[in-house]
């Protein structure tokens, strides 16, 4: 069943034992999961069908740090949330992802990539994905990674009709929480706003806030200085250790044999560090991705090898003659280290319509992450170098210690951490099974319980995420 | 004076000198490895493509 507004949803008498908050994937999964295990659902959806000027306005913010993108812009707010934008790369954090690295502080999940393992056959029906090939070993070093791009599931078109014939969920378009209000043990009710405005409070057993990794912090925050502390009780990391991929050109690569790593039509490919590698460099993950040069930047790279070591650039324009393709940008996205300084905050002098305050994102990047950035491509021109797989040419602004460009991609519009999962209360916020530390009806879903990023796009994580909370929570709560 | 500097005049002895640091042209270098990595002009290369 799906509503235009509370008020629709209101007058037909379901009731609901689950309210999730939000219809993004993670929403979405949540309550085809429940649905199917005989749970009735209602999913508050803030937008409605489609996109709208006036529903994106709640999302504005500011960013204090390092530039970023505007916070209306990175999200998307309406049925089907930021899968509507989403470019469809997929792939699983590896194992080392989950574990905790002894040279970066507060790396290391509570639970491991074997918890998330059974769920993966399902995640690929969703997402429409074939099998992941075995990573390839180029070195001791470095490994040959596959990323597929699936189709780009928007998830409130795939699921629509399915959602709308379904007898156990309710789906409310124009309809969100402003605040949850909570006792400290459990979430009593959910202040309401529909169609612009307050529609009252809702009640249910159990909540899911799946409204983002952004807007879960703000959410929870605002609801928890609402209600003195008895929304998170233990808030200690509430809003922070938020993370994103950062996203730069690093530099470009001469291959000897470019189409040897081509893995599908868009002709990139892309390479991570080992453990081992990380472990000696003392360096976050991260994923260096292979885009074709055109011809007119391949001469030019060709022209400033030859300033260098002429006979190897003499072999390159040799190279060039007999096959176009035999150079590379490289793109660089890495994890950053999970620092409580970057955090979500609550603007003091700025709300929404509803008069919700804004979110205020603290974010900067560190010092190891820039030593990652620049150990990660020498790590890769080593290996192209050893192999004879090619060579590396690493940007002036990196070597020369230049300041980040702000004309290229910045990061990769993944919105990690801010309710991350843990044991220790004051460094998280959620226990493994993503209940809100303290609480027993309150459970977060979505990439804002991610510990830590690794280097691949979060959306496949996020959804085998929800698949193992909707199997929890069914087994929880029963029929 | 010992007996080498007695039998030679000073001239000898500062062009002697003078010759020393060319001396060191002659001596046998270890060979640099062809397959080191260096890294010049922010290229990841190996030292044999530098030839």
């Amino acid at each position: 069943m799906i509503f235009d507004s509370y008020e629709a949803f209101r007058a037909v008498n379901f009731t609901a034992k689950v309210c999730i908050l939000g219809s993004g994937p993670t929403g979405t999964t949540i309550a085809r999961k429940l649905g199917a295990a005989g749970i009735p659902v209602v999913v508050l959806e803030a937008g409605s069908r489609e996109f709208s000027d006036d529903s994106q306005d709640f999302y504005r913010g500011v960013t204090v740090g390092d530039p970023y993108f505007d916070l209306d812009i990175t999200r998307l707010r309406f049925m089907g949330g930021s899968s509507n934008h989403w470019a469809g790369w997929c792939r699983v954090l590896d194992s080392q992802d989950f574990e905790p690295k002894a040279w970066a502080p507060d790396t290391g999940w509570p639970i491991s990539r074997a918890d998330i393992e059974p769920y993966l056959s399902e995640v690929h029906d969703i997402l429409e994905l074939p099998d992941f090939r075995p990573d390839v070993p180029i070195s001791d070093d470095i490994r040959w990674v596959q990323l597929i791009k699936s189709p780009a599931v928007r998830f409130g078109e795939k699921f629509a009709d399915e959602l709308d014939k379904s007898r156990n969920v309710a789906v409310v378009l124009n309809t969100y929480a402003t605040e949850l209000a909570g006792d400290g043990r459990r979430v009593t009710s959910a202040k309401l706003w529909s169609n612009g405005q307050d529609a009252g409070s809702f009640t249910a057993d159990y909540f899911i806030a799946c409204t983002g990794g952004l807007e879960n912090s703000r959410l929870l925050l605002w609801s928890n200085q609402r209600s003195n502390g008895g929304v998170v009780p233990k808030a200690t990391a509430l809003g922070r250790y938020w993370m994103e991929h950062p996203t730069f050109e690093g530099g470009n690569a001469i291959l000897a044999d470019y189409s040897a790593f081509e893995v599908d039509a868009t002709n990139e490919a892309f390479f991570s560090p080992t453990l081992a590698a990380m472990e000696r460099l003392e360096i976050m993950n991260f994923g260096i991705r292979l885009i074709e040069t055109p011809y007119p930047g391949v001469k030019r790279i060709i022209a400033d090898l030859a300033c260098t070591a002429p006979e190897m650039a003499e072999w390159v324009s040799y190279q060039l003659s007999q096959d176009l393709r035999c150079a590379a940008q490289l793109y660089v996205a890495w994890e950053q280290a999970p620092l409580a300084s970057n955090q979500v905050q609550l603007s003091k002098a700025d709300v929404d319509h509803a008069g919700v305050p804004r979110i205020e994102l603290h974010w900067k990047k560190s010092e190891l992450e820039r030593r990652t950035l620049l150990e990660g491509l020498r790590l890769f021109g080593t290996t192209l170098v050893q192999k004879d797989l090619g060579r590396v040419r690493i940007a002036d602004w990196l070597t020369n210690g230049g300041d980040y460009p702000t004309n290229e991609e910045l990061a990769g519009h993944h919105h990690m951490g801010g309710t991350r999962m843990g044991t220790d209360v004051t460094k998280s916020v959620v226990d493994a099974n993503s209940k809100v530390h303290g609480m027993d009806n309150l459970y977060v879903g979505g990439s804002s319980v991610f510990c830590t990023s690794g280097e691949c796009n979060p959306t496949t994580t996020i959804v085998a995420l929800a698949c193992r909370l909707g199997d929890h929570l069914s087994k929880v709560i029963g029929v | 004076m010992s007996f080498f500097t007695r039998k030679m005049s000073r001239r000898t002895i500062m062009q002697a000198l003078i010759a020393l640091p060319a001396l060191s042209l002659f001596r046998k270098l270890p060979a640099a490895d062809p397959d080191a990595i260096v890294e010049i002009n922010g290229w990841i290369l190996k030292r044999s493509d530098l030839a």
